[in-house]
């Protein structure tokens, strides 16, 4: 008992010195080099954990860019740009809808991609998913032939675009079109008619102004007339930012996207992401039976 | 006589106040713009698109009704062919007029005279209205002649009546085509469509001459014997109409499929579903045909009308019945909620100017038709016709 005394005693005036010598080493070293003062980690815990990755992926966003790149050195008849939507990944945010009416600078009435929310099942066993919609840019689409004249067509590069200048305003092809892809401008601003006292709406001039700059789709500079005018009284629909894409750059719903859910790119590129996802097991597109060939594609 | 007068006071008064009422709608139409509309971009086509197939059934159904006098010759309704092509020439531009006021871009209908897709039924219709239109006027034309003793005329009213019997026809079945093409839309993607308004013009022709033989022809024998003529064929056309109806809605119904059905249940039970059962079936074919059915009823001129008029609503009720419940079905479940705005509903009502615009179409078609009957001296001539 003594002798366990005597060795407690030890070894308490022990650990002293050694807490004395290790303090005043560490408070030398901090005062010599100013680096931080970090306990060392218990070597079993360091053993379990995995080692850090050797190399990060690259975001897809970057690679979608270099394959984008690539692709605009081809002739434009030989790209086949292609949307594809990893449903999986949808979180159902609506970044991409907002994202394409500031790009386009969309008046009210007209959307270009919703994002269409269905509930599947009954209380409790209830899940929820989200369909984005852009124009499927059919291969075969049932809304250019009925326009009278000419004003819709598929471009050189598979996209179906709108003349503005063209267009009668007859709303036959929104009638033709099988997934609700196109709308009508009636010529609402989001701005107008908002109540004008002093102070009440911060900055609603300068969005007026916002609402009527040029909108730069098809590559043109539509500003947005005060009263009758394109692309007032038009149908409208989702083009691929092809103004973007000419400039080299991804769609805005692609960049916009927070979870990575929609991909993009030239389907003629046999090592681009999209040829790589539409060549999946799991992909779909809407409306299949209809045989209007969407080139947008779903991943389930 | 008396009672005709006060038919046509009435009716002057009512196309008059219908007109004024309308030009107010233009007013917004025009310098307001589609704002205040109520069709959007889901229900993308609303009372404007009907009643122009409305109207435009009416002028081919007229034309055809014509041609019994001018290009058949049939000797019972001499003398009608007149009345039924000025009722021809006011109701086309009406039916022009209403879907002009339907474009987002009216001030370009020019190219589809001269950038055509000829491809799409719109451009082939609007070609085919406008040497419609060119044909009536050359008819008229003509008949002014063969009443001035012109008989070299004659040969040419047959030739023009020919060519306007199978406009009237390519016409009407071209707006069957024009909903029909539309492959996604399943209650109007069928070959019937085409096939059944020629019958449907026909018929529109066949009561708007009931209500003008009946309320403004001079009365006379003749005029009974094509009252009674008229009655029968509205009757016929009337049964073969229901007929129609029925293995249309009845197909879909037994099919059974959300997508087969979704449409007829909209036209039964949905939002419209009193115009259909009270307008379209009771007072536009049940109300005819039991009242055609008695012969006494059939020469009755006063009634001969009422029965026109009530043939005609029920038949603009159908021309609605067949654009709007199609168009308020979401082409993707879930779309109607997925992003809101004005004119993004499936939900439609006529808007007051809307139904401004076609009142006073409707008026102004009215007021044409009788001003030129009064005041034109060729159409003048009618009542001496007749009456021998």
């Amino acid at each position: 008992m003594a002798d366990d005394q005597q060795a407690t005693r030890i070894s308490r005036r022990n650990f002293i010195k050694i807490m004395g010598v290790a303090g005043a080493a560490l408070a030398s070293r901090r005062l010599l080099n100013g680096r931080p003062v970090r306990a060392d980690r218990p070597a079993a815990a360091t053993a379990e954990l995995p080692p850090p990755p050797a190399k990060t992926e690259a975001d897809v966003l970057l690679r979608m860019q270099e394959e984008l790149a690539r692709a605009l050195k081809k002739p434009p008849a030989e790209r086949r740009w292609v949307m594809v939507i990893d449903l999986r990944k949808c979180v159902g945010c609506h970044a991409c809808t907002i994202a394409c009416v500031a790009e386009n600078k969309l008046p009210p009435s007209v959307v270009y991609r919703p994002v269409i929310e269905k509930e599947i099942g009954t209380y409790p066993n209830v899940s929820r998913l989200f369909v984005p919609r852009p124009c499927m840019q059919c291969e075969k689409p049932p809304c250019t032939p009925v326009c009278p004249v000419n004003a819709t067509y598929t471009n050189e590069e598979g996209v179906v675009v709108v003349d503005y200048e063209q267009c009668i305003g007859c709303r036959a092809c929104i009638t033709a079109c099988p997934y609700g892809a196109r709308t009508s401008d009636f010529g609402y601003t989001y701005t107008e008619d908002t109540p004008v006292a002093d102070g009440l709406i911060v900055g609603r001039e300068k969005a007026d102004d916002y609402e009527r700059a040029s909108n730069f789709e098809y590559g043109k500079g539509y500003d947005r007339p005060r009263s009758h005018g394109s692309p007032i009284g038009n149908a409208r629909k989702c083009h691929f930012c092809l103004h973007r894409l000419h400039e080299g750059l991804l769609p805005a719903c692609v960049t916009t996207c927070i979870g990575r859910a929609t991909l993009f790119g030239d389907a003629n590129d046999p090592d681009s992401l999209v040829a790589e996802m539409i060549s999946k097991p799991n992909v779909m597109v809407l409306k299949e039976e209809l045989g209007t060939k969407p080139r947008v594609y779903y991943l389930v | 006589m008396k009672t005709e007068a006060t038919l046509k006071r009435v009716i002057y008064v009512l196309g008059a106040a219908a007109l004024l009422f309308g030009l107010w709608g233009f007013y917004l139409r025009f310098f307001v713009g589609e704002r205040m509309v109520n069709y959007g971009s889901y229900v993308v086509w609303g009372l404007w698109v009907a009643m122009y197939l409305f109207y435009g059934g009416i002028s081919t159904g007229s034309m055809m009704i014509a041609s019994l006098d001018y290009l058949f010759g049939i000797r019972l309704f001499k003398g009608i062919g007149k009345t039924a092509l000025w009722a021809a020439v006011v109701t086309m531009p009406a039916a022009l007029v209403t879907i002009g006021m339907d474009l987002g871009h009216m001030e370009r209908v020019w190219k589809v005279f001269l950038q055509p897709n000829l491809l799409s039924v719109m451009a082939q219709l609007v070609w085919g209205y406008s040497i419609f239109m060119v044909v009536l006027l050359a008819a008229l034309w003509l008949i002014i002649r063969l009443e001035r003793g012109k008989q070299d005329a004659r040969p040419w009213l047959r030739f023009v009546m020919a060519v306007g019997l199978f406009l009237s026809i390519f016409l009407s079945g071209g707006v069957g085509a024009l909903l029909g093409v539309n492959a996604s839309r399943e209650a109007w993607h069928t070959a019937m469509l085409p096939a059944q308004f020629p019958v449907f013009s026909l018929l529109s022709g066949c009561a708007l001459m009931l209500v003008l033989l009946g309320w403004f022809a001079p009365a006379d024998e003749k005029r009974n014997s094509q009252l009674r003529a008229l009655s029968i064929g509205l009757l016929i056309l009337l049964l073969i109409k229901t007929y129609y109806l029925w293995v249309d809605y009845s197909q879909a119904l037994y099919a059974g499929t959300p997508v087969a059905t979704e449409a007829v249940e909209q036209v039964l039970f949905g939002r419209w579903g009193w115009a259909f059962w009270l307008l379209q079936l009771g007072l536009g074919m049940v109300f005819p045909i039991a009242f055609l059915l008695y012969k006494r009823f059939q020469q009755n001129p006063l009634w001969s009308g009422v029965v026109g008029v009530a043939v005609l609503v029920g038949i603009a009720v159908a021309r609605a019945n067949i654009i709007f419940p199609m168009l308020s079905i979401p082409e993707l479940e879930g779309l109607a909620t997925a992003f809101t705005g004005p004119h993004l509903t499936f939900d439609y009502y006529p808007s007051l100017m809307e139904w401004s615009v076609t009142l006073g179409v409707t008026g102004g078609a009215a007021l044409a038709w009788l001003l030129g009957m009064d005041y034109l001296p060729f159409l003048k001539t009618q009542s001496k016709e007749v009456a021998q």
